[in-house]
């Protein structure tokens, strides 16, 4: 699978990203993958964490959101697809339910770092300030 | 206690801000809790098929590409296909599909229906191996193999670095043959103007349901082994009646290619898609 790729790069720009703003630490990042990729959520968050060991983000959060599918037909109709009931794992019917033409997807192939969060004071901020890390179960991924 | 943190929203993540203050916009306390609403996202832009070379207006915006790992990765496929179909005018044709279900047969039946003069290359994508890199050789075309090695797919990076090995500006066809593989290849487009599925008979009869995401990719899906279906009790008109359900409107080949029924129809329909393809670059060149 490509988890792993996938994982560093979104790694790299988490580190790249706090570096340009000066931060030490990575308290949280938060990761969008599309309901139409192949991404396995579990897996990528396994990626993650390994990739982050040894960088500023070693004990951040990891919160992957689920995107859902949209789109668009040239009919004027728009919205969310329904699960295809034919196919054996996900796939969007992109039938248009109104014309039967093929719609477009809009979003729903997203693989990306929505955010970070630093800590406010970056400077010497020891660690026996800090709240223990949240448990982020309401945005994850079932 | 009350720890104060800043989020930095995808637009912050990519554009160094001058001004620190401009952080504290961001500014959440975690405690009591929060919403998870952090304001809006900059809307996402229509995402591309993998069909190149009709629609240039729908590309995605710059900072959904930077923020966007597999966003980065389609304008790197669309950067390939610049760079081949655009600038070099090389018809370029990608077979998936799993191991063993006949993709390297088929782009030999297709090479041995080209005429003499046209200039074919092919890239070959296998995890390790130089077997069908040896058969396309045989055949006098210019070939490059890669080996991926870990990974379980060619990706649009591991394209554009093998096709600076080919004389670009001689070469008229490309074909480039995917890992054997029916799931990661959805997510990696490759730049080539059509993407070829092929299915086999011996796969099953429920295999465009399992693997419903690339049928989608596809541009043409292609019923390989049918001179075996009945033997092996794959019911042909399922798989037919699955890909249009799942992806309407693709075209379906049905080929024996061993013996070599149905691959004159498939090369009737590439070669119109060339023309297609060549007709749409030449008229938004004007």
């Amino acid at each position: 699978m490509h988890e792993l790729s996938l994982a560093t790069r979104l790694v790299d720009r988490a580190v790249s990203a706090a570096a340009s703003h000066g931060a030490d630490h990575v308290d949280e990042l938060t990761v969008e993958i599309g309901e139409a990729t192949h991404i396995n959520p579990d897996q990528l968050r396994f990626c993650i964490e390994v990739a982050l060991d040894g960088t500023v983000a070693t004990d951040a959060t990891v919160t992957i959101d689920t995107l859902p599918v949209c789109a668009r037909c040239e009919c004027g109709w728009d919205g969310r697809p329904e699960r295809h009931d034919l196919a054996l794992s996900y796939a969007p019917d992109v039938r248009c339910p109104e014309c039967q033409s093929t719609a477009a997807l809009e979003s729903g192939r997203e693989c990306r770092l929505k955010s970070i969060e630093i800590p406010e004071k970056t400077q010497r901020d020891t660690s026996e300030t800090r709240e223990p890390a949240e448990n982020n179960d309401n945005n994850d991924n079932p | 206690m009350n720890y104060q943190r800043s989020q930095l929203l995808e637009q912050e993540l990519y554009e160094p801000v001058d001004d620190l203050t401009s952080l504290w916009r961001f500014s959440v306390s975690r405690l009591p809790s929060w919403s998870g609403t952090w304001g809006t996202l900059p809307e996402i832009g229509p995402l591309r098929a993998h069909r190149f070379g009709h629609d240039h207006h729908d590309e995605e915006s710059v900072s959904d590409v930077e923020a966007d790992v597999l966003a980065a990765v389609r304008q790197r496929a669309r950067d390939v296909h610049e760079v081949l179909s655009h600038d070099n005018d090389v018809f370029a044709v990608e077979f998936a599909g799993s191991t063993g279900g006949g993709k390297t047969m088929l782009i030999e039946r297709l090479i041995e229906r080209s005429p003499d003069d046209e200039q074919i290359g092919v890239l070959v994508g296998d995890v390790s191996g130089e077997d069908d890199a040896v058969r396309f050789r045989a055949h006098g075309v210019e070939v490059q193999n890669i080996n991926t090695g870990k990974e379980c797919h060619l990706d649009p990076t591991l394209v554009s670095e093998a096709i600076d090995e080919f004389d670009l500006g001689h070469l008229d066809t490309l074909y480039i043959e995917n890992v054997g593989n029916m799931v990661c290849p959805a997510d990696f487009p490759l730049g080539a103007n059509r993407r070829v599925l092929v299915v086999s008979t011996t796969e099953g009869v429920d295999v465009v349901r399992k693997h419903p995401m690339l049928v989608q990719t596809a541009d043409v899906v292609v019923v390989n082994k049918v001179d075996i279906a009945e033997a092996v009790g794959t019911d042909v008109d399922r798989l037919r009646h699955d890909v249009e359900s799942i992806a309407p409107e693709t075209p379906v080949f049905e080929t024996d290619a061993r013996n070599e029924h149905g691959v004159d129809a498939l090369k009737t329909a590439l070669e119109s898609e060339r023309t297609h393809d060549h007709e749409h670059h030449h008229h938004a060149a004007e």
